[in-house]
């Protein structure tokens, strides 16, 4: 997918709390249902008082992730954003990656030890019923 | 596909699991696999409050992987019928239950002290929650609810009604959701379990991706873009309030008249405009059909001297129709924050607000006809409730507060055996009716059906075709064997009822091929026919006689959209059924001829 596509969540307080989002990613990106293994977050209010709090990469130009990554494995991308050389990655003991994102929406991979990256194929957006996110080509909106 | 099943003993507090593939290779999952396990671990006339009575959930092969597969099916045995047990819940205990690694959960045995069942993928644990005994369903969820970013998380609580084995509590899962009906919570009680907590993280795999994405794409689109499912989340249910009014089939005051001068005001239209704020749903549904009204409760007056503008506090509260007929038309009670106060306080008190409105209904009409008196009831119960007296009388029945009371968390049936007025009692195969005043359809529908519900075999779906002129009544016995067979193949996936425009035959065995089940749509109604029967012959070995049942008058001779039944054509409706399903291979009649014990009054007056 190229780098130049750019999804974001534009209408949080639209969300259901249905998790399409969620399993759409997962299928992308690891064949598979897995409400774990995955780049876009659902935290529900149970009481549904609130809307459900969904999260998922903000593609930064200044990215916390990539300058804490001690191994250069991540690398900040101009257009906004990171992109990782899992070989890179594969060293780190710290995943101090994980730990500098502000919004928490950088994951680990549990069986590869390589953090989840959202590689903005627009899936979740696709099937959000509710047009929770935007997808769009353009790299500045 | 999750073949792996969790026994659980709660006396011994210890687990174990068993893989079952040749279960659900043969039997699909749901209420398939369910059927097969309840046979396997509940032994003959057990009583449903006994340690012997087992509880056995069940997921699908489809659970998380499709839209709208999101339910869960639950089998025991019902204490409110004595015989058949089947309630499904949607929210997130299906998908958290498969991704935490389990097709289906068994749970045995019977705990001295409250306890929660707490599973977190292969860890599980029963652990002692006395400090949770005696907790309404929402301050259980708040207590037990862990912040989850990624993973599932439900909580099925019970609270209460079930404490105190109203034999119609239901157990509330993730808030606004339920295994309803047939008296679960009551079952949850008696085991004191007091809540069942799953986080599930871990991945269903899926044979050939691409296959189920393309496959998803395509039945995504049927749910969400075309008119098929849009019912339900636009105004949802409660749509069905004026259109029922308009057709004359909105029971009102315990099914006494067919047509409620307060519809305007309790229509979904209505519930929209005023009081609705968001549509919550279940996990991987894009529907949303829970819609949620906001319910304002103010503090007591001293609580800030007085200044009420700012002690109000904002609840919300799911409306459905059903509900919204139980406690609203059938009281007569028309008022949008009135009805969400009595559905909030029996989703509280983990009540079934259908039965629990019939009750009140029968209890009003019974003291308007002198059957019961003022000493009795402690309170004087008119239509409307002008007197604001139910909120107390539900408290009264969850907490069984009194002998009389006690009587009324027994259900309707049973209360009206013991004090009279049993032909006005709305009750069909020990069950209270859903808010249809359609004609046959409905009522023998709910009666032969195998959990008594309206969504056994949609009975209530052909009375509105029959009223259109589109159907016969000849149609109906027919419709009812084709429905439920066709409606059990669904709960073995598991779909939601509302889905089954979506889920025909053809879309049901594609979806089954994007994960390497080759079935036909042979094979599946074969499935649908041998799940009824399986469930028929439990029911008829722990007692239900289907002969021996009974239609109260306010029943047998409902005014519908098509006039007032006639006991007769229900009999005949009746024994074409009967005589449908014997040529299938089922038995249900004990000996040859003899309907004559139908409709006949065993305790009227």
């Amino acid at each position: 997918m190229s780098l130049r596509y750019r999804v974001e969540i534009r209408n949080p307080s639209r969300c259901i709390g249905c998790y399409s989002c969620v399993f759409a990613c997962s299928r992308h990106l690891f064949n598979a249902v897995d409400p774990k293994r995955t780049a876009v977050f659902v935290e529900l209010d149970r009481r549904g008082v609130r809307a459900p709090k969904v999260s998922m990469c903000r593609f930064c130009k200044e990215p916390e992730c990539a300058y804490a990554c001690p191994h250069g494995a991540l690398q900040p991308i101009p257009e906004g954003g990171i992109t990782l050389t899992p070989s890179k990655c594969a060293v780190c003991k710290t995943y101090d990656c994980i730990e500098a994102c502000q919004y928490k929406v950088l994951v680990l991979d549990e069986d590869k030890k390589v953090p989840i990256l959202c590689d903005r194929c627009g899936e979740c957006a696709k099937y959000c019923p509710h047009n929770v996110f935007w997808y769009t080509e353009a790299p500045e909106i | 596909m999750n073949t792996r099943v969790l026994y659980v003993d709660l006396l011994e507090r210890k687990s174990w699991v068993r893989d079952r593939s040749d279960l659900f290779e043969k039997m699909l999952g749901g209420v398939g696999v369910a059927s097969h396990l309840l046979l396997e671990e509940c032994a003959p006339k057990v009583d449903p409050f006994s340690p012997e009575a087992p509880i056995i959930f069940a997921t699908g092969p489809l659970t998380g992987i499709y839209p709208c597969m999101a339910k869960a099916v639950c089998l025991f045995k019902s204490p409110l019928t004595g015989n058949l047990g089947e309630t499904h819940a949607g929210g997130h205990f299906a998908t958290a239950l498969t991704t935490a690694g389990y097709g289906a959960l068994v749970i045995k045995g019977g705990s001295l002290h409250p306890v929660v069942l707490k599973i977190r993928d292969d860890k599980v644990e029963v652990k002692t929650a006395s400090s949770l005994w005696g907790l309404g369903t929402r301050a259980v969820d708040e207590a037990l609810a862990e912040p989850i970013k990624n993973g599932l998380q439900s909580i099925a609580s019970i609270g209460p009604a079930g404490e105190h084995m109203v034999l119609y509590a239901n157990v509330i899962v993730d808030v606004h959701h339920h295994f309803g009906r047939l008296g679960l919570g009551a079952v949850w009680g008696a085991k004191k379990l007091k809540a069942i907590t799953i986080i599930g993280t871990k991945s269903v795999p899926l044979p050939n991706p691409q296959a189920v994405k393309a496959f998803y794409e395509k039945v995504e689109h049927e749910v969400v873009a075309t008119d098929k499912m849009s019912k339900y989340h636009n105004l949802g249910t409660p749509s069905n309030v004026l259109e029922l009014n308009a057709l004359g089939a909105l029971p009102t005051r315990n099914f006494r008249e067919r047509r409620f001068e307060g519809a305007e005001e309790m229509s979904g239209e209505r519930f929209a405009e005023t009081v609705f704020r968001r549509k919550v749903t279940c996990t991987n549904c894009p529907v949303a059909c829970i819609h949620l009204g906001s319910l304002l409760k103010t503090f007591a007056p001293d609580h800030e001297k007085g200044r009420t503008e700012i002690v109000k506090e904002e609840n919300l509260v799911a409306y459905n129709y059903e509900p919204m007929f139980a406690l609203g038309s059938n009281l007569g009670i028309s008022s949008p924050s009135r009805i969400l106060e009595l559905i909030d306080l029996c989703e509280d008190l983990g009540l079934d607000a259908m039965m629990t409105g019939s009750v009140l209904a029968w209890v009003t009409e019974a003291y308007e006809r002198g059957v019961l008196d003022e000493k009795t009831l402690e309170v004087k119960p008119r239509w409307g409730d002008p007197d604001n007296v139910y909120p107390q009388m539900i408290k009264n029945i969850a907490e069984a507060k009194t002998p009389f009371y006690s009587r009324l968390a027994q259900g309707v049936a049973k209360v009206s055996d013991r004090y009279g007025g049993r032909d006005f009692a709305a009750s069909l195969g020990g069950n209270s009716p859903a808010g249809y005043a359609t004609g046959y359809g409905h009522i023998v529908g709910t009666l032969v059906g195998a959990r008594h519900s309206h969504l056994s075999n949609s009975g209530y779906s052909i009375d509105q075709q029959i009223a259109a002129g589109k159907a016969k009544v000849e149609d109906i016995a027919g419709f009812l064997v084709k429905q439920e067979n066709w409606l059990y193949v669904l709960y073995s996936l598991v779909a939601c009822y509302f889905s089954r425009s979506v889920y025909t035959p053809d879309i049901v065995v594609e979806a089954l091929a994007t994960l390497g089940m080759k079935v036909n749509k042979e094979d599946l109604e074969r499935l649908g026919r041998e799940i009824f029967h399986t469930l028929y012959r439990f029911k008829i070995r722990e007692g239900f006689d289907l002969e021996k049942e009974y239609i109260p008058k306010l029943l047998r001779e409902l005014d519908t959209p098509i006039g007032r039944l006639d006991p007769q054509t229900l009999k005949k409706i009746i024994a074409q059924y009967i005589e449908l399903r014997e040529r299938e291979g089922l038995t249900i009649r004990k000996k040859e001829e003899s309907l004559a014990e139908f409709l006949l009054p065993q305790s009227e007056g």
